[in-house]
């Protein structure tokens, strides 16, 4: 279900992003770091998920408020002549990367355990067979 | 079967809550990730080469004070054109003026050589009686007195400040430093008729009353008599212009 509403998504915003006008290239720079902030709450809320800690009310107030927020700090930077959104970026990037290398720990780990399983799944079902030939042979030399 | 069971499993209300605003945060994030992609694509087409934003508002900023630069000066020296223009017209007409002035205070003054109808008086000396400088005097103060616009004394213009004296008994000097004699020839430019009239009125004229004391005086009118322009220069010493206040 999620997945369907992931592809419906895409495919809406794509066609919205398409039809509207461009916006000002001045503008673009706050735009980018509230994508930024954007995509950090995304990978947020998927390692919430993950930990089984995830809260939508939390979820979509980090998605539209460290958007926001992001582009006010930036906006008091220009006025300020600091770059603060250079602060905002490495914040959520790196953010980003450390939930990244949760989700990429959490799968790895899933896939090990996986694997190992299968092993165990396989060598079960060997050790089963055997036994089921030596009760045949034994059977046999009853006979 | 696993498959189904797993959706309708998770069919309850939170989830299908949670779904919807998946979708909606998906939408709003390719959305704004696209109109981003663009306006970058934009840019680089458009091609401001790699300037960043600040870099080419600076740009923006030296052209902007440049042109306002120019602009000033422009506007100065379109001014001081039109001050200047100002000027050229008013001088052309004060000059005009004042060469208009100067032209008549010269002719007046005796520096320009004149021409026009008058008459022409001639004083010879004779064996009884000579010619002396106050005849002359006299002859030039009757010949003021007509009218006479110019005079002069054989070819000497006679100004304001000129002075005739006798030297001995053959010259008379007019000043400054021109000796004349005999024939005395006095030109005068002015009303012919006033001139010829008080010069030769019956008994009490200048010409009967020298003729009748013995001396040869004579009276001719021409119509193009000219004076010649006062040779010498025209110097002011002590006299000062008095300006009024």
């Amino acid at each position: 279900m999620i997945l369907i509403a992931i592809i419906i998504g895409c495919i809406i915003g794509t066609v919205i992003g398409l039809y509207v006008p461009v916006i000002s290239y001045t503008y673009s720079v706050y735009l980018a770091i509230a994508i930024i902030a954007a995509l950090d709450s995304v990978f947020g809320g998927i390692v919430a998920t993950i930990k089984k800690e995830f809260k939508v009310t939390t979820f979509i107030s980090g998605f539209f408020g460290n958007a926001i927020l992001a582009i006010l700090l930036s906006i008091l930077g220009e006025k300020l002549n600091v770059n603060i959104y250079l602060a905002a970026i490495i914040v959520f990037v790196g953010r980003m990367f450390g939930n990244l290398g949760t989700i990429r720990r959490y799968y790895a780990d899933k896939f090990i355990e996986n694997a190992e399983k299968r092993k165990l799944h396989i060598k079960n079902k060997k050790e089963n067979k055997k036994e089921n030939k030596t009760t045949n042979i034994e059977e046999k030399r009853e006979d | 079967m696993k498959i189904k069971q797993k959706i309708k499993i998770r069919t309850d209300k939170p989830y299908i809550e949670m779904a919807i605003i998946v979708l909606f945060v998906t939408i709003i994030l390719i959305a704004v990730l696209l109109i981003q992609f663009k306006t970058v694509n934009e840019v680089n087409e458009t091609d401001i080469e790699n300037l960043r934003d600040t870099e080419l508002r600076e740009l923006i900023s030296s052209w902007k004070s440049k042109y306002e630069d120019t602009q000033e000066k422009l506007d100065e020296v379109n001014n001081k054109i039109d001050e200047y223009n100002a000027k050229i017209a008013t001088n052309e007409e004060s000059s005009e003026i004042i060469n208009s002035e100067l032209q008549q205070t010269e002719i007046l003054l005796g520096k320009t050589k004149v021409t026009g109808e008058g008459v022409i008086v001639t004083l010879t000396d004779t064996n009884d009686s000579r010619i002396e400088s106050s005849d002359l005097l006299e002859l030039i103060n009757e010949l003021k007195y007509a009218g006479a616009e110019a005079i002069s004394i054989n070819g000497i213009r006679v100004l304001a400040m000129t002075d005739i004296v006798d030297i001995g008994d053959l010259y008379v000097m007019i000043k400054p430093s021109q000796r004349i004699s005999s024939p005395y020839v006095v030109k005068a430019i002015g009303n012919q008729t006033y001139l010829t009239s008080t010069l030769s009125m019956k008994d009490t004229g200048y010409i009967d009353r020298y003729t009748n004391s013995g001396k040869n005086v004579k009276l001719d009118k021409q119509n193009n008599i000219q004076i010649p322009a006062y040779s010498g220069t025209l110097e002011i010493q002590y006299m000062k212009e008095v300006t009024e206040e």
